[in-house]
């Protein structure tokens, strides 16, 4: 039978029986989010000659990161909660030369994980991070995050948000990754060539997709995905809008903390001898 | 010959592949499956031009349309 050609990297089968379907609710984002991930890993196998063995998966905890080592026929790691970047970190140290994938969430990224967040990016480490950004607390019932936009109604501020949302990719600008896009679910040929760019381009790369959360907003995944190209414009058209802004928002390669490092110790060796 | 295959045991009936086909293959059916989400059912096989985007935006990986062929280049009148 025809068989979806990315379930080749897929574990359907565990040593506790079946893992597929994944437990993601139905039309959720962060599901349409590992399938760009895994189109932009096929097209890089298959056209660069990378190596399977080259990736290495790792997140935190939260329903977009719970895509990594459950399901997926890839190195990966499932880590604790806003610490997938320290881990990303420390494999990369191991060995520099893997193509590490952070799968993280908004609450992962923004709240818990938010120094790990900034210092990343600082360190410029050659990381790809993709954030899938719901703008809630999906996996504890939909509560506010720091992403949420403001007036918003949840269950934990039912008469609205009072609070300003954080803007994730001005964010790791000013943190300094080398490489920053922003797309949604709604845009998924954009958002393959943005993952591909991200895991090719050397240092920190950050792509922050902005996701559907159908259940705890109440609308059908077809509504919801329709209203993420409404309230978008091109970053090139967005000069007089006040929509979101989305492409490539900032490229600038600079020495990745590992090509700094590699130079130390050949200081350090001269020195000593 | 294409052929569109939606895997019954994967889809959990989200509508997102009727909503991105941009020739409108595709049509919400009354098949449910074992879980109780409604498939998606192929309307209009000759219309599909094999862009794949179905395959590209599905969450749950279940549906699958036949590769393109691939046209040979300069050898192909070999």
């Amino acid at each position: 039978m025809l068989k979806h050609p990315m379930l080749k990297y897929i574990n359907e089968e565990g040593p506790s029986g079946k893992r597929f379907p994944h437990l993601l609710c139905p039309g959720c984002g962060a599901g349409q989010v590992l399938n760009y991930t895994l189109h932009a890993v096929d097209d890089l196998i298959n056209q660069t000659g990378a190596k399977k063995e080259a990736f290495v998966f790792i997140s935190g905890v939260g329903c977009s990161s719970r895509l990594t080592s459950h399901y997926l026929n890839f190195d990966s790691a499932w880590t604790l909660h806003g610490r997938a970047l320290p881990i990303a970190t420390g494999v990369l140290l191991a060995n520099p030369e893997l193509k590490i994938i952070v799968f993280t969430g908004d609450g992962d990224a923004a709240a818990i994980g938010g120094n790990h967040f900034i210092h990343a990016f600082r360190r410029n480490i050659n990381v790809t991070v993709i954030c899938v950004n719901n703008g809630l607390y999906g996996m504890t019932g939909g509560q506010v995050a720091p992403t949420t936009p403001p007036f918003t109604s949840t269950p934990t501020t039912p008469y609205g948000n009072i609070e300003d949302a954080f803007d994730l990719c001005k964010l790791a600008e000013v943190a300094g990754a080398s490489y920053i896009s922003r797309w949604t679910t709604a845009h998924p040929i954009q958002t393959t060539k943005a993952i591909k760019k991200g895991i090719t381009n050397k240092g920190a790369s950050f792509i922050e997709i902005l996701s559907q959360c159908p259940v705890h907003e109440h609308q059908t995944p077809v509504e919801m995905t329709k209203a993420l190209k409404e309230i978008t414009v091109s970053i090139k058209k967005s000069m007089d809008s006040n929509k979101i802004p989305v492409g490539e928002l900032h490229f600038a390669p600079r020495p990745t903390w590992t090509e700094r490092y590699e130079s130390v110790i050949e200081k350090a060796n001269e020195m000593i001898s | 010959m294409i052929e569109i295959v939606i895997n019954p045991n994967y889809c959990k009936g989200c509508s997102i592949c009727i909503e991105f086909c941009p020739k409108k293959v595709l049509r919400p059916s009354n098949n449910i499956n074992a879980k109780g989400y409604a498939l998606p059912e192929v309307v209009d096989l000759d219309t599909c031009t094999q862009c794949k985007l179905c395959e590209i935006v599905c969450p749950d990986l279940a549906i699958a349309v036949t590769p393109k062929e691939k046209r040979g280049g300069r050898n192909a009148r070999k």
